[in-house]
């Protein structure tokens, strides 16, 4: 069965240009033919650069939006027509947008929740509960919202969000502005909800490493069309096979060549390689590295997503990849 | 005289800034047309009912241009003491200290700036709306001197004592509340509504040492009825107001310093 | 049917409690505001009992029936608006596309919007409403109970005048100065007495400013008893509150055509 069906979805706005009597009126193409299913219980990441059309597409598969021609189903459900019905099976995570009440505990908006989507007291403790335990939320569960770190209130905010046992799950930048350790563990939450409990999960994401870690598809749109529809393992082949390792020594190091590993740039005690990791493991040209004189630090990075796109607007001209 | 401009260009560029709102007039002249047709209807019937044609020695004429002007010169306070209270809480106002520039002198400039603007912006939208009402006023010399004078002067009180309220943020969790009671005050005991002459005798009295009607009554009387005696006790009076307010924010502004530097703000 | 609507009261309820208790958590500002604007209130208070001490009826009209006036107009108002505080923001909140994230929730929009937020000094205005007509009018059950059903009138036709003014935002692209020049022209018109207009400004009063439901007829009715106007009160409330929901509906259909966003750039 299909979480999500969209066939020949468009959507066009009128844009005004000019003053009172200069006034023209523009077609723009926010939408222009995207068809995309998401059998239930997969991980889409669903990306793009702004204006590209994703959050038109979110808004009209949340039902917020009407498109102007196409069909759209959500859980079996026309979002727009039937917009209340659906909002009990879906939950919906803005990254820049709090659903919690700031100036007060999280645990105050969840029973609130409870109200708004009609849930019995037990099931409301009963998931609460579980969730509170999942998403570890007891140390700060009865703290005003806005003396939370940013990392604790995103959790809070996913908690929210599936207090209403949703099947299919919306997150718009669930990670933005998050340090490294608070973004590695909302990113294990949601895969981890993904795969036990089988919710669908639709991400949009500005960081490769969201959609590395959470998605198991990739479905790229620029222009409003989709322009790359493939599984992350591939992506991960054809665009995400570079690491770039940076190396401080504390001696001056014998330079090596290792099959797979570029040089990007040479100090006197440090040195930046690309690694190709379809031709060397990681770990690998760590042990190598380590051979080349004490080492005083390490870090290894994934390229930025923005070049990865970028490499992929390159190669790929608009087409319609089949899922 | 370099000294002088620097305050002087602070209050021109918040005077330009409220220039750019011109939907701000339609806005005004909307809310004037409200007010003053309300205020029309309810002294017509006043003056009927009392079967008189001078009440308070204004004619029904001069009664609405009183109001036009008081209604004018409250509806013209920028929200100093907002302003004030943000800067000390937010401790801006230590970053503003290190300023080459006095602060209380500086954020005057810009609050006259911008007052002077708003008041005319009002008074304009306010003018037209009373003339078509009621007719022209007949406006003498000695009333727009008195009035070039008086106004400045009560506009510097009105912003010394708004200064306060924000101020007083050193002390207080929350000082908007301060600022609506301040604000009621002198609406009512300045005389915005009543000219001061139609209170109760005994509150007349109390009314008459207190500062409020050197904000509101004092300029919209001198302007209607000038007269070179009460001029000299109006200007004494608010001069007298203004040096007092200045002696009370001087000692709160050093009770105040002493505890940013001795709590680092 | 019933179960639905006890359903939305018991969410009221939750709203109720949930905005009380974020703005009280800070206490100064809350209780700074809400005392703040039952000062104001008490000022225009004084303000009437003044007036009337010099001019002691107008329009047939004495200072009880002003103090009725200004007690349910206050009264209504506060609990319009600290129950469905959004009201008073709509058009802000449709300008800046803040509907979207009301939409993802399974309730009627419009109301649930509505209750998303109180406006805190609407509750000092309720206090004093009913606290006014207790104190200064000594009611009789009987006045009384139809005092409070008459707040419920009046309360539903500000909410409903709220609405169709804050829709404006659908049609027009910044409202909410406009919405907030149309709530501040009922109100202005609703608390003086009616008495003082007549021809098309009164024509007006019960059409488009529906200032005659919100103050006048419950004042007669109170005075009178008279459940004619009481119960013209209600009609009136309705037929607002409708076409305030009809307009919202319509407008919204234009912001889930997205003709609204790219306004929005």
């Amino acid at each position: 069965m299909n979480a999500v069906e969209v066939k020949e979805l468009r959507k066009t706005f009128e844009l005004c240009t000019g003053k009172a009597f200069n006034r023209t009126k523009k077609l723009v193409e926010a939408v222009n033919g995207i068809s995309l299913n998401v059998p239930a219980g997969q991980s889409v990441a669903f990306i793009g650069p702004n204006g590209a059309g994703k959050s038109t597409t979110i808004k009209i598969l949340t039902g917020i939006l009407r498109p102007t021609s196409g069909s759209v189903q959500v859980l079996g459900l026309e979002p727009w027509s039937r917009r209340s019905q659906l909002a009990r099976e879906i939950g919906v995570v803005f990254g820049q947008r709090s659903q919690l009440w700031y100036h007060l505990p999280p645990d105050d908006t969840f029973e609130l929740l409870a109200r708004i989507y009609d849930l019995s007291k037990s099931e409301f403790r009963a998931r609460r509960d579980m969730l509170v335990e999942r998403f570890k939320l007891e140390s700060f569960l009865k703290t005003p919202v806005r003396k939370l770190s940013l990392g604790q209130r995103m959790r809070a905010e996913i908690a929210a969000s599936l207090l209403h046992g949703p099947r299919l799950i919306f997150l718009d930048e669930p990670t933005i502005g998050l340090d490294v350790v608070a973004r590695q563990e909302l990113r294990d939450l949601i895969r981890e909800w993904n795969r036990n409990e089988g919710v669908t999960v639709f991400l949009t994401s500005h960081d490769a490493g969201d959609i590395e870690a959470v998605a198991e598809r990739v479905v790229v749109v620029n222009h409003g069309r989709i322009v790359l529809d493939d599984s992350v393992l591939n992506m991960r082949r054809d665009y995400l096979s570079s690491k770039i390792i940076s190396v401080v020594f504390h001696e001056r190091p014998i330079d090596k060549y290792l099959p797979g590993v570029k040089l990007l740039k040479a100090e006197e005690y440090s040195r930046t390689f690309e690694v190709d990791t379809r031709v060397i493991r990681i770990p690998d040209v760590i042990n190598e590295v380590l051979q080349f004189a004490p080492v005083a630090d390490v870090s290894i990075e994934a390229p930025p997503l923005e070049e990865v796109i970028a490499h992929i607007y390159g190669q790929a001209a608009p087409c319609v990849v089949a899922s | 005289m370099r000294f002088l401009r620097k305050y002087w260009f602070i209050g021109l560029l918040a005077a330009r800034s409220n220039l750019v709102y011109l939907a701000e007039v339609y806005s005004r002249i909307l809310f004037m047309t409200v007010i003053l047709y309300i205020f029309l209807r309810l002294w017509q019937a006043v003056y009927t009912a009392c079967g008189t044609d001078r009440l308070a020695g204004l004619t029904l004429q001069e009664m609405l241009w009183y109001l036009t002007i008081t209604e004018a010169i409250m509806l013209s306070a920028p929200r100093v003491s907002a302003q004030v209270d943000e800067d000390v809480r937010t401790g801006a106002i230590t970053g503003k200290l290190v300023r080459p520039l006095c602060y209380p002198v500086a954020i005057m400039s810009a609050n006259l700036g911008e007052r002077t603007i708003r008041f005319a912006l009002n008074f304009i939208a306010g003018s037209i709306v009373t003339f078509l009402l009621v007719g022209p006023l007949h406006v003498s010399f000695y009333g727009l001197l008195a009035l070039a004078v008086a106004l400045p002067l009560a506009f510097v009180i009105d912003f010394l004592s708004c200064f306060m309220v924000g101020l007083a943020a050193f002390w207080l969790e929350d000082t908007t509340g301060v600022y609506l009671i301040y604000s009621r005050m002198s609406m009512m005991l300045g005389g915005m509504l009543l000219p001061l002459e139609l209170f109760p005798e005994w509150l007349q009295q109390i009314v008459k040492v207190l500062p409020f009607p050197n904000v509101v009554y004092g300029p919209a009387h001198i302007f209607l009825k000038p007269d070179l005696h009460e001029m000299l006790g109006l200007i004494s009076r608010q001069c007298c107001c203004a040096a007092g307010l200045s002696l009370i924010i001087a000692m709160m502004w050093h009770l105040a310093l002493r505890r940013v530097f001795s709590n680092g703000g | 049917m019933t179960k639905k609507l006890l359903n939305y009261i018991w969410l009221l309820g939750a709203y109720v409690r949930l905005n009380l208790s974020s703005e009280y958590e800070y206490r100064a500002a809350f209780w700074s505001q809400v005392i703040a604007m039952i000062i104001n209130d008490c000022c225009w208070l004084a303000f009437w009992i003044l007036f009337f001490q010099r001019f002691p009826v107008l329009n047939e009209w004495k200072i009880n029936d002003v103090i009725t006036l200004w007690a349910v107009v206050a009264g209504g108002f506060g609990l319009a608006h600290g129950f469905f505080g959004n009201a008073i923001s709509l058009a802000g909140i449709i300008s800046r596309g803040g509907l979207d994230s009301w939409m993802c929730y399974p309730r009627a929009l419009l109301p649930h919007l509505l209750l998303g937020k109180t406006h805190v000094t609407s509750w000092g205005d309720a206090f004093f409403g009913i606290v006014a007509y207790l104190v200064l009018i000594h009611p009789d059950l009987y006045h009384f109970t139809l005092f409070l059903f008459l707040l419920l009138t009046v309360a539903v036709t500000f909410v409903g005048f709220s609405i169709l003014s804050g829709s404006l935002g659908f049609f027009v692209g910044n409202a909410e100065v406009l919405s907030e020049q149309l709530r501040f022209a009922l109100v202005s018109f609703s608390t003086y007495p009616p008495g003082l207009f007549d021809g098309v400004v009164k024509l007006v009063l019960y059409t488009l400013i529906p200032a005659a439901f919100v103050g006048y007829l419950p004042v007669e009715a109170l005075r009178t008893l008279s459940l004619t106007d009481a119960a013209l009160c209600l009609v009136g409330a309705s037929f607002i509150l409708t076409v305030g929901a009809t307009v919202f509906s319509i407008g919204l259909r234009r912001y889930e055509s997205g003709n609204l966003t790219e306004m929005r750039g």
